[in-house]
């Protein structure tokens, strides 16, 4: 059983986190017994149901395939229940009036909400630090200092820091976080759990607090890929309150095209019992992400995790992605200036906090009124990244950053879509007439590190913010070509904080990314 | 604190002008219109008798219509697009701008367009798209407008001025592009002292943004252009096109240069918010006028943004240039490239009805009608297609001759347009029928019209054979009457005889009375006045 090699990878986790609580899936009253347990230590729920209330919740008498599952959600994703706050002083007490298509589906699927987990302010940051509850901590501690237990001293990572540790700490089974630019991938590395970001537009966005509209995806976090993939399947459909949700017809269209590769062999699903499942399958190794700040550590799991996917039947070939370091700054850039857009809508007109100095003078007017509420209800890094986003868009700057990055970011697409064996769904030529027949050049899947290091420890990511968004270079690119990326735990460094390595595939080739991925974290 | 002042992203410039331009809507209705009557009408105002354009110079103009749709719903929500209920109910999530809600473009308004572009004789691009338009208003939810800046939805095409709208000479003014937008919701000032109400219910309908090339050289011309393109998008039911009601609005662009040099040489300045014909011109005028009388004076014309003040017949300044803001246009990731296929423009294209210029010259050839009658026929939407049943089979001049004198006084009586109003063709046929068969007297056919507006929705016929009414045509006992009468009011008859011809009306009416209105009046003058003669 999966959940039982995990457990053997995890066997040097903080003695102060139950040994059950790495052995059995998670129900709802073992997920909130953990929270009362341990959520005033880490800090990782921003509200969550009480104990003694849990038949209320669980209203949801279906058969469906996540019947009792205990359930986080990211406090960025509407529920109708709890606050959808975003960890903003903005959104405090805001509660959605509607629930997000994705917890909708998942509520279907029986799954039960036990709360909204802590995150960086609508999602911005790597750490989990910049949150009106304060800084979400890492379940998980360095061997060497299991004698205090108040001390959590390590970031979960972020933005999703909350939904990744919940996991991590068995306060619930699955949980669900939002990725705009390695959101999920990072925190699941840093607390040694999967963390999987679909293909852009897989699972609707109605209902996630758009950040940067272009690159955001909700995303699952669970122990195993196989949870995560129970998940998606129930998330994973068209919905036609979200404009850039894939339609029926082209999942129909990526499903022919995908499953017209004759190297994969998509019959026996359970090949756990083949000796070599993979096999057949063409993994790359991008070498622009040897990246200098990237650790010993995080080297030597990307060379055992390239051994064990070659263990398993991978061919495992070296590629190029030249434009991979122009990446970063183009993500930043088009990413605040998205946010600067979607964040202008909180203005404490219609919802929300509303600055209480009220503008005396006669020359008060409505844009002071702004300018207040604004600088009250959105936290330092959010103002930082809003300004820096709207000065990139002016008029003036505009062509060189804003127009320049739009090119970038259709470059990375394009590198990716050479590498990638199968063509691009979205690619007027790529119709359903094309049958892969004779297997082109190019690779399956791509394998590379999720973070250039293990967790950091708190307080150390605001000392500096752009190095703090330079560790962004291994998960930006995934979010600029739209295509599906997955962090898989594969152990830890010397001192036993987790690390994860993260697989890639073409947009639309999500099944096999969960599929290799499986079978990766399987052997790690 | 300093960070708080530094955060404000936008000057305080567009806020006045946006102030500006809503309470002149909600006020208008009363005080600015009266003021624009008497504008028009009085002499106290220095721009009315000057000509359009100061000899030696020539103006260079391009007009900004916006038009709401005639969609049923919102451009992209589900929500109603019915503005004018009661405030706030017609919202949809994304109207109000609530956290991780997404528009979902509607397709009505995509038809719409198209309509508008094929109307214009313009061509609907195969590929377009939707942008950001950022600023900070009350009145925008999204803290942006959703509107079209880099690819259009239309390109192209023109409306033709000439001799059919009362011009002079020929003028083709260019179309230069047709883009789709959200309307912004509705601030409403003044109504709690010290706050701004807003009613969302406006928020995100389908406004049509039609821009001109600078082909206009007139304020009359401005105003025809404004006028034509009226009768255009209600014909093809794009558009109500109501300037008092706001389902159209008028932003003009007006330069001015001397004859002789380049036609765009000169300096513009953008008057916005000229919501009526009358204004349009009065205000083009007078800005033709400020801009001459600057540049004969060694003034610079500055590129800034005015409005017009109806009262004054000037206009003013409501932001300069270093006031303008930076709206941060990027691409609205949230709504797809829309892609047309030929086959679709095709359909469109297929389901238009005829354009009314081809209507005019159609109508008044097919029918022998004088112009003026079509004009006005095709100025009321759905009136032509009245005409045409009612005529089928009929003389044409007297079904026009009662559309544009019965029918239409009873609509301006009610201050209703046709298509509001409660007559059915198949009324107005059996009137006709009833009138011109001889069963009714023109008396009694106005009184069954003023029936059937109100309301009654049975035929002529039952409504006559209920009134009982019929013709008296007996002519003998009509003439027994009328001897009896004259008999009764010697007086009367000698004054008719001495020269009183106004006596014989006296006759006719009692005459009338007697029959209880069922003779003829033209019966009943003639056989009074053969017997007043006779006697």
């Amino acid at each position: 059983m999966v959940l039982l090699v995990l457990a053997i990878s995890s066997k040097r986790a903080v003695p102060r986190l139950s040994v059950a609580a790495y052995t059995t899936a998670a129900t709802v009253q073992t997920a909130l017994e953990a929270i009362s347990r341990s959520n005033a230590h880490l800090n990782l729920f921003a509200s969550h149901i009480a104990q003694n209330n849990i038949e209320a919740h669980s209203n949801t008498p279906c058969d469906g395939p996540l019947k009792g599952w205990p359930v986080a959600i990211k406090a960025n994703i509407a529920t109708s229940e709890q606050p959808t706050s975003c960890a903003s002083r903005a959104l405090q007490d805001y509660v959605s009036p509607y629930q997000s298509t994705a917890v909708e589906a998942l509520a279907r699927a029986g799954a039960v909400v036990v709360g909204k987990t802590n995150m960086d302010e609508f999602g911005m940051g790597s750490t989990n630090e910049y949150s009106i509850y304060g800084a979400a901590r890492n379940p998980r501690e360095p061997n060497t200092n299991s004698t205090n237990k108040q001390q959590y001293r390590h970031s979960p990572g972020g933005s999703s820091g909350g939904s990744a540790a919940a996991v991590a700490a068995g306060m619930c089974r699955v949980a669900l976080g939002s990725d705009t630019g390695g959101s999920i991938r990072v925190p699941a590395a840093w607390c040694g759990v999967v963390g999987f970001k679909p293909s852009y537009g897989c699972i609707s966005r109605h209902g996630l607090v758009a950040y940067a509209s272009s690159l955001d995806a909700i995303g699952v976090l669970a122990r195993t890929v196989d949870d995560v993939r129970t998940a998606f399947q129930a998330m994973s459909v068209p919905d036609s309150r979200d404009m850039t949700c894939m339609s029926e017809r082209l999942r129909t269209r990526i499903n022919v095209l995908s499953r017209s590769r004759k190297w994969i062999n998509y019959i026996s699903k359970d090949s756990s019992t083949h000796a070599l499942p993979l096999t057949g399958i063409r993994v790359g190794i991008p070498h622009e992400f040897w990246v200098e700040e990237l650790s010993q550590a995080a080297l030597d799991s990307w060379r055992s995790g390239a051994d064990k996917l070659a263990m398993l039947g991978c061919e495992i070939v070296p590629v190029s992605l030249p434009h991979i370091p122009d990446s970063l700054p183009a993500y930043y850039t088009l990413a605040f200036a998205e946010s600067s857009s979607n964040l202008a809508r909180f203005d404490g007109i219609r919802y929300g906090t509303r600055s209480s100095e009220r503008p005396s003078t006669e020359k008060a007017n409505a844009s002071l009124k702004y300018a207040n509420t604004r600088s009250e209800g959105l936290g330092k890094e959010v103002q930082r990244r809003i300004l820096l986003g709207t000065y990139v868009m002016t008029a003036s700057a505009s062509e060189q950053y804003h127009v320049l990055s739009q090119k970038i970011r259709r470059i990375v697409q394009q590198e990716f879509n050479a590498v990638f064996a199968l063509p691009n769904a979205l690619l007027p030529h790529s119709t359903e007439s094309i049958i892969l027949t004779n297997r082109p050049s190019g690779v399956d899947a791509l394998l590379f590190p999720t973070t250039t290091d293990t967790a950091p420890l708190l307080g150390s990511a605001d000392l500096n913010p752009v190095s703090s968004y330079v560790s962004d270079i291994m998960t930006v690119p995934a979010n600029l070509a739209g295509i599906p990326a997955i962090s898989v735990p594969v152990g830890a460094d010397g001192a036993g904080m987790p690390l994860g390595l993260q697989l890639v595939t073409q947009y639309g080739d999500d099944s096999l990314l969960l599929r290799i991925a499986s079978h990766l974290q399987s052997h790690c | 604190m300093s960070s708080i002042r530094r955060f404000c992203l936008q000057p305080t410039a567009p806020v006045l002008n946006w102030k500006w331009r809503f309470c002149k809507y909600i006020s208008s209705v009363t005080a600015d219109n009266a003021q624009i009557r008497s504008v028009c009408s009085g002499a106290a105002v220095p721009t009315q008798n000057i000509l359009d354009i100061p000899p030696g110079w020539k103006a260079a103009i391009g007009l900004e219509l916006h038009v709401q749709l005639m969609a049923a719903r919102k451009l992209f929500s589900l929500a109603s697009a019915k503005w004018d209920d009661p405030p706030n109910t017609n919202v949809n999530l994304v109207d109000a701008g609530m956290p991780g809600s997404l528009p979902q473009l509607n397709p009505e308004c995509i038809y719409l367009a198209a309509r508008a572009i094929i109307g214009l004789n313009g061509i609907v691009q195969r590929r377009s798209s939707f942008d950001r338009k950022h600023y900070f208003y009350s009145d925008q939810p999204l803290g942006f407008q959703i509107t079209q800046q880099r690819f259009p939805i239309g390109r192209g095409g023109s409306i033709n001025l000439g001799r059919n709208e009362g011009l002079g000479y020929n003028r083709t003014i260019r179309i230069h592009q047709l883009q789709l937008e959200q309307d912004t919701a509705k601030s409403i000032h003044d109504v709690y002292p010290g706050y701004v109400l807003t009613d969302l219910n406006r928020a995100g309908v389908a406004l049509i943004e039609i821009v001109s090339e600078p082909d206009i050289e007139t304020a009359e011309e401005a105003a025809l252009y404004v006028r034509k393109m009226q009768t255009l998008l209600r014909h093809i039911r794009v558009s109500h096109c109501n300037m008092e009601e706001g389902s159209m609005r008028c932003d003009v662009n007006v330069s001015v240069y001397r004859d002789g040099e380049g036609r765009l040489s000169g300096t513009r300045c953008e008057l916005k918010n000229l919501n009526s014909l009358k204004v349009i011109r009065s205000a083009v005028k007078a800005e033709i006028q400020r801009q001459v009388e600057a540049i004969d004076g060694g003034n610079m014309i500055e590129q800034e943004t005015r409005g017009f003040d109806a009262r004054t017949g000037k206009t003013y300044l409501t932001r300069s240039k270093e006031d303008t803001p930076d709206y941060r246009y990027m691409p609205e990731p949230d709504v797809p490239e829309i892609h047309i296929a030929d086959e679709w423009v095709e359909a469109v294209k297929a389901g238009l009805p005829e354009l009314p210029e081809a209507t005019l010259l159609r109508v008044v050839e097919q029918y022998g009608l004088a112009k003026e009658d079509v004009e006005t026929m095709l100025a009321e939407p759905g009136c032509i297609s009245l005409f045409e049943q009612a005529a089928k089979g009929r003389n044409a001049k007297h079904v026009a001759a009662w559309i544009t004198s019965e029918v239409f006084g009873q609509l301006s009586y009610r201050a209703q347009k046709l298509q509001d109003s409660q007559l059915t063709a198949i009324q107005f046929c059996g009137l006709l029928d009833a009138l011109y068969g001889r069963q009714i007297t023109s008396a009694q056919a106005k009184q069954l019209l003023i029936e059937f507006m109100d309301g009654d929705k049975r035929g002529a016929e039952e409504l006559i054979k209920e009134h009982e009414w019929k013709v008296m045509d007996d002519e003998t006992a009509l003439q027994d009457i009328v001897r009896k009468l004259l008999e009764e009011h010697p007086n009367e008859v000698a004054g008719y005889l001495k020269g009183q011809k106004r006596r014989l009306n006296f006759f006719v009416g009692k005459v009338m009375a007697a029959t209880k209105g069922q003779a003829r009046p033209q019966d009943v003058s003639r056989i009074v006045q053969k017997q007043l003669e006779k006697s």
